[in-house]
């Protein structure tokens, strides 16, 4: 049994009009408990060698009994289009742009 | 030496028997000589011709000249015991047979260049009409619409839109129908879906195996189990990972998955057998986890207050 996290990418496409790559990312780990999306950060950037900054991943999603995590990935090109590319709240997470509270009247 | 008698009634019938043979004769005969003058005048040229057919032409003059000589002998008094031309015939004929089967296998092709030759063109119903023709994908709009362009500025437009309306795509425009569906309608539809549901269901399909006669089928599916549940499921999953999307899952749906995954997980298809009623007539039987018949509720909009009971101040 071992107790690596293993994480493969699949259905990987370069996104040439996004200037971005995108990928579905599965997590395996196999009678432990669900890994937290910071390391899966890490590993990505090791993955492909690049700044954390232009990583963004979204929508994790655990199969039922445990041991699976799918979800999607994005790495951009550089910093500038993922400003302009992503939906605010992603950057957000990662502390770039400052989410306007709107006002509930 | 026969009896007079007999002789004597066998005479009128000979006598116009030999007339007719003979009439017939002089007509042959004129007919043969002038065949053979049209032949010697080379009106019918065969070496382009099929070479079978040309083989088949000589044997039948052979078998024909032959027959005529052993006539003549029979005729003239002579027998035919062990002459040389039967056994010709009888070679000449055994090959005739086994020419029958290849003139068999050509007959359509003959009869099909006769007829071309006869009326110098294709029938309708000749598959070689139905070959592809190249020529006729090219458009022949594009050269016409240039040379209108060109002749004149005012009908300029007039030609430009004559082209789009060649070229552009109009939807076909449907028409709503009214619906007017009554309860009853509404009931039948409800009872013949249930109808269906109870055909396919497992006791029917036992009794089917039971008494028909057909082979047991044993299929090697991919899944052994799978529902409509699960492919649905199937389907979701590839939407979400093509499109890089988490689509929401609503109530009902989530209903659905849980009550497919309790069923499959509880063996629950083992030991309860599904509602019949529809066939049999009776009234439908509820299990404890179907749904009963719903009822509908009145939902109250978010904001509305009831009616009715009005707070005095």
């Amino acid at each position: 049994m071992n107790d690596t996290v293993t994480i493969r990418t699949r259905k990987f496409m370069t996104n040439r009009l996004l200037q971005r790559k995108q990928m579905v990312i599965d997590v395996l780990y196999p009678w432990k408990a669900a890994v937290p999306k910071t390391e899966i950060w890490e590993k990505l950037e090791k993955m492909y060698t690049t700044t954390p900054d232009v990583i963004f991943m979204f929508g994790f999603r655990t199969h039922f009994d445990g041991g699976k995590t799918t979800g999607f990935g994005i790495i951009y090109d550089f910093l500038d289009y993922a400003k302009k590319t992503e939906p605010k709240h992603r950057p957000a997470r990662h502390g770039f742009c400052e989410k306007k509270k709107m006002s509930k009247k | 030496m026969a009896a007079p008698g007999v002789l004597e009634s066998d005479f009128s019938s000979a006598v116009t028997l030999l007339k007719n043979l003979q009439e017939q004769v002089m007509a042959v005969t004129a007919h043969v000589q002038a065949l053979t003058k049209r032949v010697q005048a080379g009106a019918y040229p065969t070496e382009k011709g099929l070479s079978f057919l040309e083989v088949k032409d000589q044997l039948l003059l052979m078998y024909l000249m032959d027959l005529s000589h052993l006539i003549l002998n029979k005729a003239s008094g002579g027998s035919l015991q062990g002459h040389a031309a039967v056994l010709r015939l009888v070679e000449i004929r055994t090959v005739l047979e086994k020419l029958r089967p290849l003139d068999q296998k050509l007959k359509y092709q003959i009869d099909k260049l006769v007829k071309t030759a006869v009326t110098g063109s294709l029938s309708e119903n000749d598959p070689l009409r139905f070959k592809p023709h190249p020529s006729n994908m090219m458009s022949k709009l594009s050269s016409d619409e240039e040379e209108e362009g060109e002749a004149e500025d005012g009908q300029s437009e007039a030609s430009g839109k004559k082209s789009t309306k060649s070229k552009k795509y109009v939807p076909p425009r449907l028409v709503p129908v009214h619906y007017d569906e009554t309860e009853a309608e509404r009931e039948k539809k409800r009872l013949e879906r249930a109808k269906r549901r109870a055909l396919s269901s497992s006791v029917i399909r036992e009794l089917k195996e039971q008494y028909s006669d057909a082979p047991e089928e044993i299929r090697d599916a991919r899944h052994p189990h799978v529902t409509r549940q699960s492919q649905e499921d199937q389907h979701r999953i590839n939407y979400e990972e093509s499109m890089m999307v988490r689509l929401s899952v609503s109530k009902r749906e989530k209903g659905r998955r849980k009550r497919a995954h309790v069923m499959s997980s509880q063996l629950h298809s083992l030991t309860h057998f599904s509602d019949i009623s529809a066939l049999t007539g009776g009234a439908a039987h509820l299990d404890e986890d179907q749904n009963p018949i719903k009822k509908r509720k009145k939902i109250l909009k978010k904001g509305r207050k009831k009616k009715g009971f009005r707070r005095r101040r």
